[in-house]
């Protein structure tokens, strides 16, 4: 068992829902609420990690972020080393590559409030940061929740994305995905099972643990 | 204190209206869907924007699109009660009424919002949420939050439509007997031409975005405009009327002003009062007692007043002991009978129906 | 009940954010080319048991790494499976040095206990299973950037095998897993590295056969410094070239340069 390497999935993950959580709530709130030209433009951006290999999407961000990239070369001037092949540069990939998750199960939430209770929110005298503290997200927190959970167990298994970015660094990018790809190249079935069993094990709690939560909450509200 | 509205557009639907409300006063816009109604409420309460338009109230412009000023809906201090209700779904009916309470110190807010929900009789019912409520107690409380805005307009969008004709008359009743406590200017937005008789004080009729009549609500009834425009056959008129008791034949017997009638059936104990609804159409005029005639409800009245509508057709108002209907005649007839204000005569009438639960409505026989 | 839920995760994210990172994050990396897998594991083993420093691995083909390196991996050591790459990279400035000659690689061909195959270093059973449609699945690595692939290819040339074994054949992203697939059963052999096969655990799994030497070019594996090379990693350097790393590189088939 490789506990860092644990450690580190888990921490990718965590830091990835921390950042996209109010991006979540921001970007499916205005998605939910406007409509404007370039909407199905965005739609489709957001939508594109989720059609695309991760390969692909890997390739890429190693030409936005890589040593020969504007970016790349800014983060190395201003913090000493690379973007790419840390674990920061790991965060950054994950949170592009999580859009999709992040994003539209949080606007169907925002999407399932009946237009005239918005309205009744705004004539009640409530500013639009008072109406979403207090009519919409309560009303809208599943999809958020939903959206945070998909991020969480979606990051914790990711792979491919993981590898091209991030090498395969022990203590820094070697995540445990990746960590039983290498035991099983080693011919080390029984850390790869350990390891593969307990990652289904975290993801199956996870998931578990936020339904039973979010039905405890709902029964609370309704 | 007066709300003073204009709007001009020509899409999503053309539009070209424009009144003035006073404080304290209750006006009715009445049309079909459609043709603007809740379009005008949506411009005050700033969740439209016509191409132009112009809101002022109580001196304070909400919107103006030629000075460019068009404040938030959250910064208008304005009341609206939906069609829908629109409660907040997740809120008990008391957290509902205290959200529109921001501009009250927290720790007034409560018992402000007790106050309001017992002024519309849902004292005990504070902690229920919106699913547990009836339609009408829904309604109650999305008024008290309406009020509780402490709004310089209030806006109610068809309040009553959601409602069955039951506890609709009760809530008649009780905006009624509200009415004392607004003082502000208050707009009905409404396609039941009778129901803005019952309660407002001036009509604005709108049909495709146009103002066809406007003035006290006596005067619009009878303007040929509006009747054409709500459907000649709409006009009639209600009279208050208790059950008194079932007659061995099966016929319920019902006293009002002008005497007593008699239908086939009616649902309710003695001493339920119930409104009678008589259309125009409905009535027959005769200047002397008619005699051999299967009509079993015949009301004595005296003719107040007479409007032409399109053709030959006039509507006759009568008043039958303290109460008006209203019958339907051609002029022909009116020139034959020699009728005309002050004049006397009885009115028979073919059909009414019990203004209650629709599905359930008596008329009596037809002759 | 739920804040108290939110403050947990947070304290716990933010204790194994603090946690871990700081941890190993002072230890050298080494690059080292799949081929190296048991033994390079056992001579850091040997390394940290002797001195006390501590070194981190990362294991995968050597194009991989070269190109990593270029894009500003912060390996400190490089291993590679073919010299060609460290003078690619010393060209460019990316090494220190032109490095060390650690190691001249050999191919075997291997197959898994059961299979249609017999373990032939002269690989005519595998023409011959070819000829008689026996074939399924036939496992070499990538020769597109693993230095072990390569070399399987030339010798499948060699022998007039390459076009006609195209069909079956699947490649591993590094000789690891080429060595995976070759004896997971799922596949009736394939061509790897001798030093994998000297694993008991990997030797036990089928049966090898080395192939000849003349048929590919060498597999001259070099190693070299990289510019941001620590004393650790210099250390470590070292102490491959000492002879106790030696004595554990021949253990693993690895003919050394001095024995050449």
């Amino acid at each position: 068992m490789d506990w860092t390497a644990l450690s580190l999935s888990l921490q990718l993950a965590g830091w990835t829902v921390l950042i996209l959580l109010p991006v979540s709530i921001l970007m499916g709130r205005f998605l939910a609420y406007r409509r404007f030209r370039a909407k199905g433009l965005v739609e489709a951006l957001v939508m594109l990690p989720l059609v695309l290999p991760p390969t692909v999407f890997g390739f890429y961000l190693l030409v936005a972020f890589g040593a020969n990239s504007p970016i790349g070369q800014f983060w190395r001037e201003t913090f000493g080393h690379q973007l790419v092949f840390t674990f920061e540069g790991l965060v950054v990939a994950s949170v592009i590559f999580n859009l999709p998750f992040a994003i539209q199960p949080a606007q169907r939430g925002f999407e399932a409030i009946p237009l005239e209770v918005r309205e009744a929110a705004q004539c009640s005298g409530l500013s639009p940061w008072r109406s979403l503290m207090r009519i919409e997200l309560p009303l809208a927190w599943p999809g958020v929740l939903t959206a945070m959970v998909l991020t969480f167990a979606h990051t914790l298994g990711e792979f491919g994305i993981v590898l091209m970015v991030g090498g395969s660094i022990p203590g820094e990018t070697k995540t445990i995905a990746i960590a039983i790809y290498d035991r099983v190249q080693a011919f080390d079935d029984r850390s790869a099972g350990i390891m593969a069993a307990t990652l289904l094990a975290i993801s199956l709690a996870t998931i578990t643990a936020t339904f039973w939560l979010s039905a405890r909450i709902g029964r609370r509200l309704s | 204190m007066a709300l003073d509205v204009m709007a001009r557009a020509s899409a999503p639907i053309p539009l070209d209206i424009a009144f003035r409300v006073e404080p304290g006063e209750m006006l009715a816009l009445v049309g079909h869907s459609g043709s603007g109604k809740s379009t005008m409420l949506r411009t005050i309460a700033g969740l439209w924007r016509p191409t132009e338009a112009r809101v002022a109230v109580n001196g304070e412009t909400w919107l103006d699109t030629a000075k460019r000023i068009d404040l938030a809906p959250h910064r208008r201090r304005v009341g609206i009660v939906f069609q829908s209700y629109a409660l907040f779904p997740h809120m008990t009916a008391l957290a509902n009424v205290m959200a529109a309470m921001g501009h009250v110190a927290s720790g007034e807010r409560e018992t402000r919002a007790r106050r309001l929900l017992s002024l519309v009789n849902l004292e005990g019912l504070e902690e229920r949420r919106p699913a547990a409520l009836s339609g009408g107690q829904q309604q109650r409380v999305a008024v008290a939050r309406a009020l509780a805005r402490e709004p310089a307009a209030l806006l109610l969008d068809e309040p009553f439509s959601a409602v069955d004709r039951a506890t609709r008359e009760r809530l008649y009743r009780e905006i009624a007997q509200l009415r004392s406590h607004l003082a502000m200017p208050t707009i009905l937005v409404t396609h039941d031409m009778e129901e803005a008789r019952l309660l407002a004080d001036r009509m604005v009729v709108i049909e495709e975005g146009r103002v066809i009549a406007a003035g006290t609500t006596a005067e619009v009834m009878f303007d040929a405009g509006a009747l054409k425009t709500m459907g000649h056959r709409d006009v009639g008129a209600s009279l208050p009327a208790v059950i008194e008791a079932r007659e061995e034949d099966g016929l319920v017997r019902l006293s009002t002003t002008a005497g007593p009638v008699w239908l086939p059936r009616a649902d309710g104990d003695p001493g339920t009062q119930v409104r009678l609804r008589i259309l125009a159409h409905d009535v027959m005029i005769a200047r002397q007692r008619p005699a051999g005639i299967s009509a079993l409800n015949v009301l004595q009245g005296t003719v107040t007043g007479m409007v032409e509508g399109e053709g030959p057709g006039v509507v006759l108002r009568l008043d039958v002991g303290g109460g008006e209907i209203l019958a339907s005649l051609t002029a022909r007839s009116v020139k034959a009978l020699e009728l005309a204000p002050g004049v006397s005569c009885h009115a028979i009438i073919k059909a009414m129906a019990i203004a209650r639960d629709d599905t359930r409505s008596a008329s009596a026989p037809r002759p | 009940m739920r804040s108290l839920v939110v403050t947990g995760v947070m304290a716990l994210l933010l204790g194994l954010s603090a946690g871990a990172a700081s941890a190993q994050s002072q230890d050298p990396v080494i690059a080292a080319a799949s081929d190296l897998q048991f033994a390079v594991e056992e001579i850091a083993a040997a390394f940290a048991e002797e001195t006390g420093m501590r070194v981190r691995l990362s294991m995968g083909s050597t194009g991989n790494f070269a190109r990593q390196i270029r894009e500003g991996a912060p390996y400190e050591i490089f291993m590679a499976a073919d010299e060609t790459f460290i003078e690619d990279l010393h060209a460019d400035g990316f090494t220190r040095d032109e490095g060390d000659l650690y190691a001249i690689g050999r191919l075997v061909m291997v197959v898994p206990h059961g299979s249609a195959l017999e373990a032939d270093g002269s690989l005519d059973t595998l023409a011959a299973a070819l000829q008689d449609g026996r074939i399924n699945r036939f496992a070499i690595a990538n020769p597109e950037h693993a230095p072990y692939g390569m070399r399987a290819e030339e010798v499948l040339r060699h022998r007039g095998l390459w076009d006609d074994l195209q069909p079956f054949m699947v490649l591993g992203e590094n000789v690891s897993q080429a060595a995976q697939f070759a004896l997971s059963g799922n596949a009736e052999g394939g061509i790897i590295a001798y030093s994998l096969v000297l694993a008991p655990h990997v030797r036990e799994r089928g049966a090898h056969e080395l192939i000849p030497e003349e048929w590919h070019r060498p597999l001259r594996q070099r190693m070299a410094l990289l510019n941001n090379a620590g004393p650790v990693a210099e250390a470590f350097y070292d102490y491959i070239n000492g002879p106790a790393a030696r004595e554990i590189m021949e253990r693993y088939g690895f003919v050394l340069p001095g024995d050449e």
